[in-house]
């Protein structure tokens, strides 16, 4: 499901996204705001989502606790 | 050149242009414009006292109007009547013409007249009426005195012409005699009687009880209700006294220190029947005192409720004239011509409506002199003019704050709107504390009519950052769900890329690692929730917090930069772009841009894979300056990782002295050139033709009319034109970009290290939501019975409370704060120069809504 090829999916979804603000964005004298904004705050987000997902891809530890009950083993 | 469309990208074109308006139109042209307020007019008068100028007597009578109308608005608060405020969504009120304002001073003129007189006859009616009751007092009470006294009359020896009479006769024996009704004034005893202050009555008794050495015999009561002083509406408490002395001088005596003390004396007659005489006729004078004072009271405040009803749509028409007036006073008069010249900054695309604006009203006045609008060249800087709409206003707001603009340089607010909300939610991530972040901004838009008129100051506030607040709260959603926390707790969206396997020898409370699933699977959004509540949960998510905040302060630096290079671009200064942009790009992204590369370069290795251990990156780049050429420890993060290391390490050396020094040189030697061909400085010899070298010194007297230029067909009224006057020094520029270099290139580090505070917050934000959460909520969990639900309850709203007050609302503006100085310090550094200075037009808009005192009449 969420494999390390993923974030090329989702370079490839806010690319789309992208586009689609760019021509989407209502016009006027706004346009420059709506685009600047919508693009920005859509790549923000992917910055975020894909630095927390390569942070997790090869982790060099593991969660380790010592409360867990027995039913919730596996 | 076709005007570009304003945009909020940069400051909207402004043209200089001069007006030349018909004298007698000049209120109703200013009072147009200011109703479009598109124009900021400049002061052609600066040399000009405030009291000479052409429209002081106007300002003066409106003054006196204004005088008045707070005259009636205090006489209203003083009577209580209600201001009905004037609301200006809803009415709007139609410019006045010059006759309804003269009727408006007219009237107010009457209007102060007649209630300065009911009010002067009120309050001396008020005094009469205090007087009369004062006397009834007296009256009420010596009458029971002497009602008292009578009874006791006969045993008082008669004369004293009989020695032999006894002292005190029998009862009996005066009984049914005919000189019962012996008064006073037969044993030659008079009185006084009257009204004194409560507090004076000691001293006063003191005082006659001395001067008469004890001959007098002094009866006081305290008048129960306290009286009404009408000089200043307060109420004293008072006493009736009656002084029974011997002898007329003693009397008269005794009247004058009670005069002297203060007191009212009032004449009673000692008769009992022309005493209840005097009683009835105080009464009825009493009443018809009170009848009149009803009646002028009723006329007063019918004449206020009158005056309340309208008095708020007044005052703004007159502070809207007087307004017009000082601007009219900003205008030079040309006497010879009757005409008005004013210059005034406005934006070059509403040009034509400013132009249609004073064709009407010249059409309207049926003038046969048209208006003429002018634009004309100016090397003056133009005010920064930064359209906002109610999203952007408080975004603008906030970067205002720090400093305006410069003309037509990149708005540093366009960026503003995303980054300094995302940032504030990086700090801010926890998904259920921005839920009510995110509810409180959608109820302040979506009640935004009825909330704008709360005048409580800090909650104005937050009202006016309600965008910021909607936009804060919904990056603080996204990142709450990146950091897969919900007050505190771990959200399972997705199933966890973590197993947690029974060992063969388990037992409880044993210390168990989970095992990376084996099929590739890595959790699809955000935190995965294992680490949630695990004991090394802080190492990991300290590390990845930290590098994140590298990444994106490198994001949001090199963001910033761009804008130098396409203010550069647009100001056309290449010598900007090769000097400055090009060279800092690459020391910065040398070092910084090589660490984040680095950094993600990392996370995408599989280190157990390749059986390496994974190097430390903060010892690499020490070592990368300490000692370049090697690596620390040998740990290695790619094959060549020296070679490359030095080179950029050179590369961003050898940067410095470019920014050192190629900006000065080549600006000397541009100057070199220019003057090598005989050109010179603008403000060096050259003046705008109506002000000529000799005449720059000589005040130039009110109403001195522009000379006229042919050719430009132009002319600047307004001196100090001389500001860009500007001449190539290469010390002060060399100085300059010493000091802008060594600035740029520790602030590279500096910043980068500033922007650390996004873990640090982000990290303190969930530590203290933790503690919250099991200081409280987790207490109540663990106890059962009817203790554990009443713990629950009381707990819950514990919790609940100090979740919103301390975790929202203090934390929140706490990472706001600190996304603030990011926006500010970190990210205006890069490229804005803020050297401008606001454009701030003639608007009747903004002028009511800035006044304070019009504040209580605007509903």
């Amino acid at each position: 499901m969420a494999q390390g090829y993923s974030i090329w999916i989702g370079l490839a979804v806010i690319v789309a996204l992208c586009v689609a603000s760019w021509f989407l964005s209502p016009k006027g004298e706004n346009q420059v705001l709506w685009r600047s904004s919508l693009m920005l705050a859509i790549i923000s987000c992917y910055l975020m989502w894909l630095i927390t997902f390569l942070a997790q891809l090869h982790p060099l530890i593991a969660p380790r606790r010592s409360d867990l009950r027995e039913a919730y083993l596996e | 050149m076709a005007p570009r469309q304003d945009t909020p990208f940069r400051s909207a074109d402004m043209s200089m242009v001069q007006l030349y308006v018909s004298n007698e139109i000049g209120r109703e042209v200013v009072t147009a414009l200011g109703e479009l307020g598109l124009c900021q007019f400049r002061d052609l008068n600066e040399d000009v006292s405030a009291f000479q100028r052409t429209y002081t007597q106007e300002i003066r009578r409106l003054d006196n109007v204004e005088r008045q109308l707070r005259y009636f608005y205090s006489q209203m608060e003083k009577t209580g009547i209600p201001l009905r405020k004037l609301d200006l969504d809803v009415d709007r009120l139609a410019s006045p013409s010059t006759t309804e304002i003269d009727e408006l001073s007219e009237r107010s003129e009457k209007l102060e007249q007649r209630i300065s007189a009911l009010n002067d006859s009120y309050e001396t009616l008020k005094k009469r009426e205090g007087d009369l009751t004062e006397w009834r007092w007296v009256l009420r009470e010596a009458g029971s005195f002497f009602d008292r006294a009578h009874g006791s009359v006969e045993e008082i020896r008669a004369s004293n012409d009989n020695d032999d009479a006894p002292l005190l006769s029998d009862v009996e024996q005066n009984q049914g005699a005919p000189d019962a009704e012996r008064s006073f004034s037969g044993m030659n005893i008079g009185f006084v009687a009257g009204v004194i202050n409560r507090d004076r009555i000691g001293s006063f008794e003191r005082i006659l009880w001395r001067t008469l050495r004890g001959n007098l015999y002094m009866n006081q009561s305290e008048i129960p209700e306290p009286l009404v002083d009408p000089a200043n509406n307060e109420s004293i408490n008072k006493n009736v006294f009656v002084i029974f002395a011997h002898g007329k001088e003693i009397l008269a005596k005794i009247r004058k220190i009670s005069e002297s003390m203060g007191a009212d004396v009032y004449s009673v007659d000692e008769n009992s029947d022309l005493r209840r005489d005097q009683i009835h006729e105080v009464n009825s004078r009493l009443e018809d005192v009170q009848n009149v004072l009803r009646n002028t009271q009723a006329t007063l405040q019918a004449e206020l409720n009158q005056i309340s009803q309208s008095l708020s749509a007044w005052m703004v028409l007159i502070s809207k004239e007087k307004a017009v007036y000082n601007t009219l006073n900003n205008f030079s008069y040309d006497r010879a011509r009757r005409t008005l010249i004013a210059e005034a900054w406005v934006p070059s695309n509403d040009l034509p409506l400013i132009r249609s604006t004073l064709q009407d009203v010249t059409n309207r006045a049926g003038l046969s002199v048209p208006s003429i609008i002018n634009e004309i060249k100016t090397n003056k800087t133009p005010p920064t003019y930064l359209k906002t709409n109610k999203f952007t206003e408080g975004f603008q707001t906030i970067v205002n704050a720090y400093g305006t603009a410069t003309y037509q340089e990149v708005n540093p607010a366009m960026p503003v709107i995303v980054t300094f909300p995302f940032l504030f939610a990086v700090m801010f991530g926890d998904f259920g504390h921005a839920i009510i972040m995110l509810s409180a901004a959608i109820a302040m838009i979506y009640w935004e009519k009825p909330l704008k008129k709360v005048t409580f100051e800090l909650f104005a506030m937050i009202f006016y950052g309600r965008y910021i607040a909607l936009v804060m709260a919904l990056f603080s959603v996204f990142t709450g769900l990146i950091y897969n926390d919900v007050f505190s707790k771990s959200m399972t969206l997705f199933p966890s890329a973590w197993e947690w396997k029974k060992p063969d020898n388990w037992k409880e409370g044993m210390s168990l690692t989970a095992e990376l699933n084996d099929h590739g699977y890595r959790y699809p959004f955000g935190m995965d929730f294992a680490w949630h509540g695990s004991d090394n949960d802080l190492l990991f998510s300290n590390s990845y917090k930290m590098k994140m905040s590298i990444i994106l302060g490198w994001c949001h630096m090199t963001y910033s930069l761009c804008f130098s290079y396409i203010n550069a671009r647009h100001f056309k200064k290449p010598i900007d772009i090769w000097g400055n942009f090009v060279p800092g790009m690459i020391f910065f992204q040398s070092i910084f841009g090589y660490l984040v590369i680095c950094i993600l370069y990392k996370w995408s290795v599989n280190w157990e894979e390749a059986g390496a251990s994974p190097p430390g990156l903060l010892n690499m780049l020490i070592y990368m300056f300490l000692q370049p050429g090697t690596l620390p420890n040998g740990e290695r993060l790619y094959k060549g990782q020296e070679v490359v290391q030095v080179i950029l390490l050179l590369l961003a050396f050898a940067q410095v002295p470019v920014l050192l020094f190629l900006k000065p040189f080549y600006l000397r030697w541009e100057n070199n050139r220019a003057r090598a061909k005989g050109y010179r400085g603008i403000g060096e010899v050259s003046r705008v033709s109506a002000l000529d070298g000799e005449d720059e010194d000589d005040s130039r007297p009110n109403g001195h009319g522009p000379s006229f230029d042919d050719d430009e067909g132009v002319a600047m009224i307004s001196q100090n034109i001389d500001e860009d006057h500007e001449e190539f020094e290469f010390s002060e520029v060399m100085i300059h970009q010493v000091i802008h270099t060594i600035e740029f290139c520790l602030n590279c580090v500096s910043h980068t290290a500033s922007y650390l505070r996004l873990w640090a917050l982000s990290l303190a934000h969930q530590q203290l939501s933790v503690v919250l959460w099991s200081m409280t909520m987790e207490l109540a969990l663990v106890k059962t019975g009817v203790l554990g639900v009443i713990m629950i309850v009381v707990c819950f709203y514990a919790w609940f409370f100090l979740s919103i007050a301390i975790l929202v609302c203090m934390e929140g503006t706490s990472a706001m704060l600190h996304s603030l100085r990011l926006a500010w310090v970190e990210s205006f550094s890069k490229f804005a120069e803020f050297a401008g200075w606001p454009f701030q037009p003639f608007s009747f808009d903004t002028m009511l809504e800035e006044s304070e005192e019009l504040k209580e009449y605007l509903g």
